[in-house]
């Protein structure tokens, strides 16, 4: 056994100490300039610590924007996407974990090969689509691109943790009488519950975080996410509404720390299973 | 494992919507932006684009100032400076966290999941304003303070180079870490005691079992990563290439070099060439990396 040397264990939680102020340095600047009652951030005697604490900064992000409607429209564009997603990979994924038929196997390698294709370079592509079905600037188009670009890491991902459920729990099942549907409700769903979860969770995060579809497909402040509202933030206005942009950060920062770290213990075993990450 | 054999038209029934929806938002974009690359649709030749055959992907793999090589280049040099600073400073925090001497691994490790957790253009955006703006960014408030000058931080391709890795490596190494240390935890403590008692040295330790032991563990996180990194675009773009708020420097990667002319010079045609040349690309690298023996029996 090592003998427990003081130095070293001072050593070791100092580097660590310095790991983690890295790690939160953006976050903790924007939080503490967010709740800063000076707002002239040009002056350089900046602390972490503010000496006059106020929310101003806050109330600016709540009443001069329409945060609320922002969150409004991501909320409702995420709850579809995830709803839609999971609703379409959860059969696919258990049709091409637990039978074999004819073209199953090219499908899922063309599927892989696809995966590594970052929608971002046939936007254009997609752009022209949905302007002849007429779904540029609306919701359900943003829905359809959202659950199209995530099908594919649904699918492979949950037949992954599906794969790892044992054949002999579903035999037992069927000879019981139970039909497919059956199955897949009251044994696939629970047992792949932690699958399931990353899987919906990692939606609802791609959703929340992208911008790029956002601001190209949808025009108006109202129809604006918290992405793409942020995104106008801080392309139009310059210096002086950085304490308001930090705090809107915050806000909009908030819900998703939350959920991740709700869902952390299921994050690395839902989704190294599956061997694909979002 | 055994798998059922069943009425093919059912299971494909079964799988079509998901199936549909992949054919229609990824499969047939990826045709149609083939067909594009073949045109010269423009914003002048918006309504009557003529096909001009193989022109575009001349244009962009033979003439040396289209840009497009000089951002394979950065693409390949990016990736690769990424890779492997994520790797041996993922490894190193990793190994340390899981130090005997560690008595708050725990918090530590939570505190550094954050930059992972944190929506990523929000941090992102809280980088390129809170720290590396010229006038009001933190490092240069410090510099000032210490009596030096402040620095145009993203103005100069070397220094946005380096400015977007360090942001790159603060937004990826939870994930690597959070791998690593989970293969660390899973390697039997009993080879370390064994090689210690037969004199090994922690370097040898490191190298002989460690490593070895980690390989299958990681090796699909580290090329999920490989691509991740390589597709990288929200970082440069913006970091640096927003339109209206260029900082100056001239660095692409692929990928925002086709964003840019898709959506900023309008030049559709050209850009859904450099599209197809990256999926190509793509295609190769992940023919090679993804289907190597084991994963094929898992399918």
């Amino acid at each position: 056994m090592k003998k427990k040397n003081p130095l070293k264990i001072f050593t070791i939680n100092i580097f660590f100490i310095i790991a983690c102020f890295f790690a939160l340095l953006p976050i903790l600047y924007a939080f503490s300039l967010s709740l800063n009652a000076n707002s002239s951030i040009l002056s350089s005697d900046f602390s972490f610590i503010p000496k006059v604490l106020s929310l101003k900064n806050y109330k600016a992000v709540f009443v001069e924007k329409p945060v609320i409607m922002w969150f409004l429209n991501t909320f409702s564009l995420a709850f579809f996407t995830v709803i839609l997603s999971l609703s379409v990979s959860i059969p696919a994924a258990y049709m091409f974990s637990e039978f074999s038929f004819k073209g199953k196997k090219p499908i899922i390698r063309i599927l892989i090969l696809l995966y590594s294709f970052p929608s971002i370079l046939s936007m254009f592509a997609i752009y022209k689509l949905l302007s002849n079905l007429n779904l540029i600037n609306t919701r359900i188009g943003l829905v359809i691109v959202y659950t199209g670009t995530m099908a594919i890491f649904g699918l492979i991902n949950m037949k992954g943790y599906f794969d790892t459920i044992p054949n002999e729990i579903e035999d037992a099942a069927r000879l019981d009488g139970a039909s497919d549907f059956m199955v897949v409700r009251k044994i696939i769903i629970p047992l792949a519950r932690p699958s399931i979860i990353v899987t919906g969770i990692q939606v609802l995060i791609y959703v929340w975080n992208e911008y790029i579809f956002a601001i190209n497909f949808m025009t108006g402040s109202d129809k604006f996410t918290l992405a793409s509202g942020l995104y106008t933030m801080q392309a139009t206005e310059k210096s002086g509404s950085w304490a308001v942009f930090s705090a809107a950060s915050i806000v909009i920062s908030i819900p998703i720390l939350t959920i991740f770290f709700l869902s952390q213990k299921y994050m690395i075993s839902g989704l190294t299973s599956g061997g694909v990450k979002g | 494992m055994k798998l059922k054999k069943n009425d093919s038209f059912k299971c494909y029934l079964i799988s079509s919507p998901s199936l549909a929806l992949i054919a229609l938002i990824v499969v047939f974009p990826i045709i149609y932006t083939f067909y594009i690359s073949l045109t010269n649709m423009n914003t002048y030749h918006w309504f009557n684009p003529e096909i001009i055959g193989f022109k575009n992907y001349k244009q962009a793999l033979f003439v040396m100032d289209s840009g497009f090589l000089k951002a394979i280049f950065i693409t390949i040099v990016w990736t690769a400076v990424n890779m492997v600073f994520q790797m041996v400073i993922a490894f190193s925090i990793a190994s340390l966290l899981n130090s005997p001497l560690l008595k708050y691994r725990r918090l530590y490790k939570t505190i550094l999941m954050f930059p992972w957790a944190m929506p990523g253009y929000v941090s992102i955006l809280l980088w390129k304003t809170g720290m590396f703006n010229s006038q009001f960014g933190l490092l240069n408030q410090w510099l000032t303070k210490l009596g030096f000058s402040s620095i145009r931080w993203l103005a100069s391709d070397l220094s946005a180079f380096i400015c977007c890795t360090v942001v790159n490596l603060w937004l990826a190494l939870p994930f690597m870490i959070m791998i690593i240390d989970g293969g660390l935890q899973s390697i039997d403590r009993s080879f370390y005691e064994s090689a210690t008692m037969d004199g090994a040295s922690t370097f040898c330790k490191a190298v002989k079992i460690t490593i070895p032991c980690l390989k299958p563990i990681i090796g699909p996180a580290v090329i999920i990563t490989l691509f991740t990194t390589f597709k990288q675009f929200d970082i440069i773009y913006l970091m640096t290439r927003q339109p209206g708020s260029q900082t100056g420097s001239t660095i692409q990667t692929i990928i925002t070099y086709a964003y840019e002319n898709a959506f900023i010079s309008n030049n559709y045609g050209y850009s859904s060439s450099i599209s197809i040349i990256i999926f190509i690309m793509l295609m190769v690298f992940a023919r090679f990396s993804l289907f190597t023996n084991k994963k094929e029996e898992a399918l």
